[in-house]
């Protein structure tokens, strides 16, 4: 009897340990947003490289679990997960992502046609619309500025800035960005389409030059000499991004570039997505702010394209005819890289099926990229 | 021919010269910055809070109410106060080394440090071999480890109250960060006083001098910009000044390159100038062909689901096939 009863107490402790005891309606929530995240990057092809390390991190963090001091979760101090997620927390994961994609990006476009980089900076209105609309909606300043860089479509900014000015809402803002990105050619379609005339939209734009070696080795370095002595808060993105050009096109350290764009980047970007997604615990992620902010990232995709095409457009005021620029490639200056500069080359054929604007688009692709990371400097500086 | 090869091995020797004078004032200049590099470690240290009559205040792991003197760690790297020398007389600088092996001599960035002036060293690291006046005015100094090299000091004056400590204003501040806030925020004066040295009421032992529970940038912003108009105006600006300073540097450096590669064309192969500006563009056949393979390989699956398509490849991986590369790098023309 006593046996049974020691058997029968054994069975009940476990039973409080399980996940099926502890899961609430927020768990559920979260899990199915997991699995959706992993049905669009597997079935939809969304970003599939984020959405499924995002999408697998959101089950893992949403497993119900007693706290009884076992070290398990995100936020336990010492934990596995938590020990991960300090290149989250600390900021260290997106620069080392940034010097991935310095290292598999190619400035050519931006080079051979440099007025494209405008375009790149345009684009960021959409991080100070959300900001402003942020304000209006009651968040502070700082809060605010992190929101608002959704609108830069630049996942390892959004984190880096959100961990440095708003630590508490980053799970909200790194999921936000990302979404958005995976749903760029959802979002900036209809944006193009209503802003362009059909005459805007067959513009033919002048062929991009052969750009020398010579030219490829200095922009990093003016790169970062000239953005980082403007905005040095913008050092570790820019600094790292910089960096992994240098690496490619220097053409003497292939092996350091190819481990920066190969297996580093593929390492850290399945740590931070992987870590982002374990963040959106539902204790600490269902909250009216991960609603609203969800809002404002959509608000400020929008504004950014539409701010990229339309000063496409005034641009080409000043611009003799030969030399304008087609405005469908005004939305790649959003950064997300490179679907929103394909998003350019698609619509663009539907119009004139022999307008190619892929290389083009990627100018102004690029430049945003530049163009956030310089914007998230500005925001640290005045408000870190 | 002699003559010839005589004047190429005394080249060769001058050239060599050069490089080993260029290797050794370089290993010089490395030398020169890391001996600094190392001096700004001990140099960066504070000293930066001091009870000198501790009746009812923080108490050392012996449940003791002894004298206390905080330092402060000001540079961004750990320091180690280890081998580094205390003193409350300028006449013995070596009075009290902190000693080497313990751990916690490691100070963090911006973190403090605290020593115990109870004339107890067999305590432990950080309990020192002098004690504190409560009556008299104190002096203490702080020493590099080489034992002349003075880091900080203070004297602190007589008459110091009980549970109140004597702190810089802010922490690890110096005179000239002070006149630097004095002359940018002219309301400092008022709000805070002008002296480098203050006392406190509110004791904070191993923690910042000045506990701030508001953010002073955010608290102006959401006072002087509370429509976020003021933020939006001048970051787009700076956005705009940085590309757009970027922007003229490569359109300058694109005209030279392009010249260039014009001017040597022309020598080289004898061109005309048309002839030369043609080899700097790509032609249309090109971009043609490289968008379209690009358009072909991201648009494969919304047309050929039904259709069994064949592909004979003799390697697995092609630049061609890969979207890093067909959408980011321009191919050479060879």
């Amino acid at each position: 009897m006593d046996f049974l009863s020691f058997l029968g107490d054994n069975l009940e402790t476990f039973w409080t340990y399980t996940g099926i005891a502890n899961v609430t309606i927020g768990h559920i929530i979260m899990i199915v947003v997991g699995l959706a995240f992993i049905y669009l990057a597997i079935a939809k092809e969304f970003e599939p490289m984020l959405l499924v390390p995002i999408g697998f991190g959101i089950l893992i963090g949403n497993i119900p679990f007693k706290d009884a001091g076992l070290q398990l979760g995100i936020y336990e101090e010492g934990s596995v997960l938590n020990i991960l997620y300090q290149g989250v927390t600390s900021g260290w994961y997106p620069p080392l992502i940034f010097l991935g994609i310095g290292a598999m990006t190619d400035f050519s476009a931006l080079i051979s046609n440099p007025k494209l980089m405008l375009i790149g900076a345009a684009a960021q209105f959409g991080i100070f619309g959300a900001y402003i609309m942020a304000l209006f909606m009651g968040f502070e300043p700082n809060q605010a500025g992190a929101i608002g860089i959704i609108g830069g479509a630049d996942g390892p900014t959004a984190i880096f800035l959100s961990s440095k000015l708003a630590p508490n809402l980053m799970g909200a803002i790194a999921i936000s960005a990302y979404s958005y990105m995976a749903l760029v050619p959802v979002i900036q379609p209809p944006i193009m389409r209503l802003l362009t005339s059909k005459k805007d939209r067959v513009i033919r734009m002048k062929p991009p030059r052969i750009v020398s070696q010579t030219e490829k080795i200095l922009f990093p370095i003016f790169g970062l000499l000239l953005t980082c002595f403007l905005v040095p808060s913008g050092l570790p993105l820019l600094g790292l991004l910089f960096f992994g050009n240098l690496l490619k096109e220097s053409g003497v350290t292939r092996r350091l570039a190819e481990t920066a764009r190969g297996p580093l980047i593929d390492t850290i970007t399945i740590l931070l997505g992987m870590t982002v997604g374990a963040s959106t615990q539902a204790t600490q992620f269902l909250t009216l702010n991960s609603i609203k902010i969800f809002g404002l990232g959509a608000f400020s995709f929008i504004i950014a394209t539409a701010a990229g095409v339309l000063f496409v457009k005034f641009f080409n005021l000043f611009l003799k005819k030969d030399n304008k620029i087609n405005p469908l490639i005004g939305n790649a200056g959003v950064s997300a890289v490179p679907d929103s500069a394909r998003i350019s080359q698609i619509i663009g054929l539907e119009y004139d099926s022999t307008n190619y604007l892929l290389m083009h688009a990627m100018g102004p692709n690029v430049a945003g990229v530049i163009g956030s990371a310089v914007a998230a400097g500005v925001l640290l500086g005045f408000l870190g | 021919m002699k003559e010839r090869r005589m004047k190429r091995i005394k080249e060769k020797e001058i050239r060599q010269k050069a490089i080993q004078r260029i290797f050794f004032i370089f290993v010089g200049f490395i030398a020169f910055i890391s001996s600094n590099l190392q001096a700004q470690r001990t140099t960066s240290l504070k000293l930066n809070e001091i009870l000198v009559i501790n009746h009812d205040n923080f108490q050392d792991n012996y449940g003791e109410k002894n004298p206390w003197i905080e330092i402060y760690n000001t540079s961004p790297g750990n320091v180690d106060i280890a081998g580094c020398f205390l003193t409350n007389t300028m006449d013995v600088p070596k009075k009290y080394k902190v000693p080497k092996g313990d751990a916690l001599t490691k100070i963090k960035p911006r973190q403090h440090v605290l020593f115990w002036a109870d004339n107890r060293p067999s305590r432990g690291t950080f309990h020192l071999n002098f004690t504190l006046d409560s009556i008299q005015s104190n002096f203490i100094a702080l020493f590099d480890s080489d034992g002349r090299t003075l880091i900080d000091s203070v004297t602190i004056p007589a008459g110091q109250h009980p549970d109140i400590s004597y702190g810089l204003i802010e922490d690890g501040w110096t005179q000239r960060q002070l006149n630097e806030e004095l002359r940018q925020n002219p309301s400092f004066k008022e709000k805070r006083g002008d002296q480098l040295w203050v006392s406190f009421e509110k004791v904070t032992p191993s923690s910042n001098n000045i506990v701030l529970d508001t953010n002073e940038k955010i608290d102006n912003f959401k006072l002087n910009d509370s429509l976020g108009l003021g933020m939006t105006i001048t970051a787009m600006g700076v956005v705009f000044v940085a590309l757009i300073i970027l922007y003229l540097l490569f359109k300058l450096v694109g005209y030279i390159a392009v010249s260039m590669s014009h001017k040597r064309a022309m020598k080289v192969s004898g061109m005309t100038k048309e002839e030369a500006i043609g080899i700097t563009t790509l032609s249309g056949d090109l971009l043609a062909a490289i968008a379209m393979a690009i358009y072909e390989a991201t648009e494969l699956h919304d047309e050929e689901n039904t259709i069994l398509t064949i592909k004979n490849t003799a390697r697995n991986y092609s630049p061609w096939s890969s979207k890093i590369y067909t959408l980011r790098e321009t191919p050479n023309k060879k």
